[in-house]
């Protein structure tokens, strides 16, 4: 990876000295080893902080959303599923491709650094398993979908197991045990909001869970609206998830968000596929709940 | 000294049960916190020993969703048939000293200043509170730094683990009263304290405040606010922060108000009934977090409203860090 973290710091200085960016989002090392995290780069002389190492877990894309009403040209580092985030920005109309300039990297599985503060911070908990992170033993999509510039070697997916077989087990539960189950889940949520923070799929400029006239969700923390806020928050995730799995990482009470967002996925893909978001980007093409096709499937509804 | 055999904390923790609702610290599934001991079920695996637990106990007295009181539609009149005061006696065992401290905090806010908020304050009086004396600061902890004694939290009873038992160190009259009703379990000992172990990270957090004072515009702002994505976390997982929301839930003609926490990182916090909004910016509201946190509050009550427990270090998602923000502001020389 040190190889890596020098040609991305090549690339930065090359695109900050020639003006091709204003802006280049990586990653420096925080004041401990495993906290890795977000570095927005504008001077060549901070090029040096970059780094890529095995930490290097957030998505960046989420921060195009911080540039979008600007005209700041961004240069950033993408791995395979964060990639496909850049696409589904693209598809909906909140980037520029010619505003971005995007640096790939074949993911070869990362740590979440997340885990390890909350192992050495010694506060009771079961202890967290310091591997690959639990998303990327999901992973389908090492290297990346868009780039400007590839590096690294060519990865095979980190992905081990049926895909879906946890979504299987929840639809084979009987409705009570499956309502039992999601309602044990969501009680815990603290409604902190930091799923949807995090969320690159979430680039409405004024989310419904904000809006105030009319409240469509309450505030109270009670299993109703923690409810109302998944069911709500899935549904506008159907066709948008990209499976970064970031939701699932931030989420400080451990809700496992993604059997949900998968959950999604495999729908999405059974009734308006074959199709899964954020795999290609091809000017243009809208996804499918994007348009409205009079074939569309209604048996469900 | 006084002190009380560990194999008779759950048997004190029983007996205390059965009058009052007892919040201990305790691992439940993956999560650990302060829950009421007649709540947990089965093996309960108490976390007494453990530096502390993942979700302070603000929840006990500072509930995330609070109903405030009832409202009724007639047909020419209002009406508020109930007003909700939780007059429940509650204890909080074993608190650590940066969550103990974060409870004066509240005291000062909902109860001092010319204004006392009735539902903190029910609650408060009804809350005995045996802090827990912390020996071994953790890799985030920092409370000393910001002026507080991890061995002596601010409690009515303070337990200090001494090997096989607890000292026992009745600080209030509150304190010395709920001890004569364990007397029983207590017994006296001569035993030596255990030696505070040093702390990981110490900064002198004198001038931070004055500091700030003239750093409102300082262009550090926005290099450590980008970082942030703004979500919550930080905020509901703070044993001290203390915003509120009041909202309202009516189904036809009856309904209630209640409250709920809020946390200043969200747009609509400061979204005004005109449509304005004086923190539009992500960066406006990581700055607002920090300042209250550094300065107003110090400014207002004397002290910082960061008590050193660094759960906002090992939660953020983006690896944002309160002793190196007070690290950097330490740093700028130039004012702005």
């Amino acid at each position: 990876m040190t190889d890596i973290t020098l040609k991305i710091r090549e690339i930065a200085t090359r695109l900050l000295q020639s003006d091709q960016v204003d802006v280049f989002v990586g990653w420096e090392k925080g004041p401990q080893e495993y906290q890795t995290r977000p570095f927005f780069v504008r001077r060549v002389e901070d090029v040096e902080k970059l780094v890529f190492n095995e930490y290097s877990i957030h998505n960046l894309t989420n921060y195009l959303l911080k540039y979008r009403d600007s005209t700041d040209r961004v240069g950033l580092v993408v791995k395979g599923c964060d990639s496909r985030g850049i696409v589904r920005l693209l598809q909906d109309n909140q980037f520029k491709r010619n505003r971005l300039y995007i640096v790939g990297v074949c993911c070869p599985g990362i740590k979440d650094p997340l885990k390890i503060a909350k192992n050495q911070s010694g506060l009771a908990c079961p202890p967290n398993n310091e591997e690959i992170a639990d998303k990327c033993t999901r992973c389908l999509v090492p290297n990346p979908i868009i780039y400007d510039e590839l590096l690294g070697e060519s990865q095979e997916p980190h992905n081990s197991g049926e895909r879906f077989s946890e979504i299987k087990t929840i639809e084979n539960m009987d409705p009570n045990q499956r309502y039992q189950f999601f309602e044990d889940t969501l009680t815990q949520c603290i409604r902190c909001y930091a799923c949807r923070q995090v969320c690159v799929a979430c680039n409405c400029r004024t989310c419904i869970f904000d809006e105030m006239k009319p409240q469509w969700v309450g505030r109270e923390n009670s299993t109703t609206d923690n409810m109302m806020y998944h069911l709500v928050k899935a549904m506008h995730m159907a066709g948008r998830c990209i499976e970064c799995g970031e939701c699932e990482r931030v989420c400080p009470v451990n809700i496992p968000l993604m059997l949900i967002n998968s959950k999604l996925v495999k729908d999405m893909d059974h009734f308006f596929g074959s199709y899964e978001a954020g795999m290609e980007y091809v000017e243009g093409q809208k996804p499918p709940l994007s348009v409205y096709n009079p074939d569309d499937p209604d048996d469900f509804i | 000294m006084q002190v009380i055999d560990k194999n008779k904390i759950v048997p004190l923790l029983d007996r205390l049960s059965k009058q009052s609702e007892v919040f201990v610290p305790t691992v439940k599934g993956s999560e650990s916190g302060f829950y009421s001991w007649n709540s947990l079920n089965g093996a309960k695996e108490i976390a007494l020993e453990a530096l502390n637990v993942y979700h302070s106990p603000k929840n006990v007295l500072f509930p995330q969703t609070e109903r405030m009181y009832s409202i009724e539609q007639g047909k020419q009149v209002f009406s508020i048939p109930d007003t909700f005061q939780d007059e429940k006696s509650r204890i909080i065992f074993g608190i650590r000293a940066c969550d103990a401290k974060a409870i004066t905090c509240f005291d000062d806010v909902f109860l001092t200043h010319g204004y006392e908020d009735s539902f903190y304050a029910t609650r408060r009086k009804n809350t005995i509170i045996i802090g827990n004396a912390c020996y071994q600061p953790g890799a985030n902890c920092f409370c000393s730094s910001m002026g507080i004694n991890p061995v002596q939290p601010d409690a009515d009873v303070v337990i200090h683990d001494a090997g096989t038992v607890y000292a026992w160190e009745a600080i209030t009259v509150t304190g010395q009263q709920f001890t004569e009703q364990v007397q029983d379990l207590l017994e006296e000992k001569d035993l030596g304290l255990p030696q505070l172990k040093p702390f990981s990270t110490e900064f002198d957090y004198d001038g931070v405040v004055e500091k700030l004072q003239g750093m409102f515009d300082h262009e550090i702002w926005h290099e450590l606010a980008e970082p942030c994505m703004n979500c919550g976390t930080c905020t509901y997982m703070c044993p001290s922060c203390h915003c509120f929301d009041i909202q309202v839930k009516i189904w036809g003609d009856k309904g209630y108000r209640f409250r709920c926490w809020d946390s200043c990182m969200y747009t609509e916090y400061t979204a005004e009934a005109g449509g304005g909004n004086p923190r539009p910016d992500s960066q406006d509201r990581f700055r607002n977090r920090f300042l209250h946190k550094l300065e107003f509050f110090t400014e207002r009550y004397d002290y910082p409203l960061c008590t050193g427990c660094g759960r906002c270090i090992s939660v953020c998602p983006n690896g944002i860090n309160i002793i190196d923000i007070i690290k950097r502001i330490k740093e700028v020389d130039k004012i702005v």
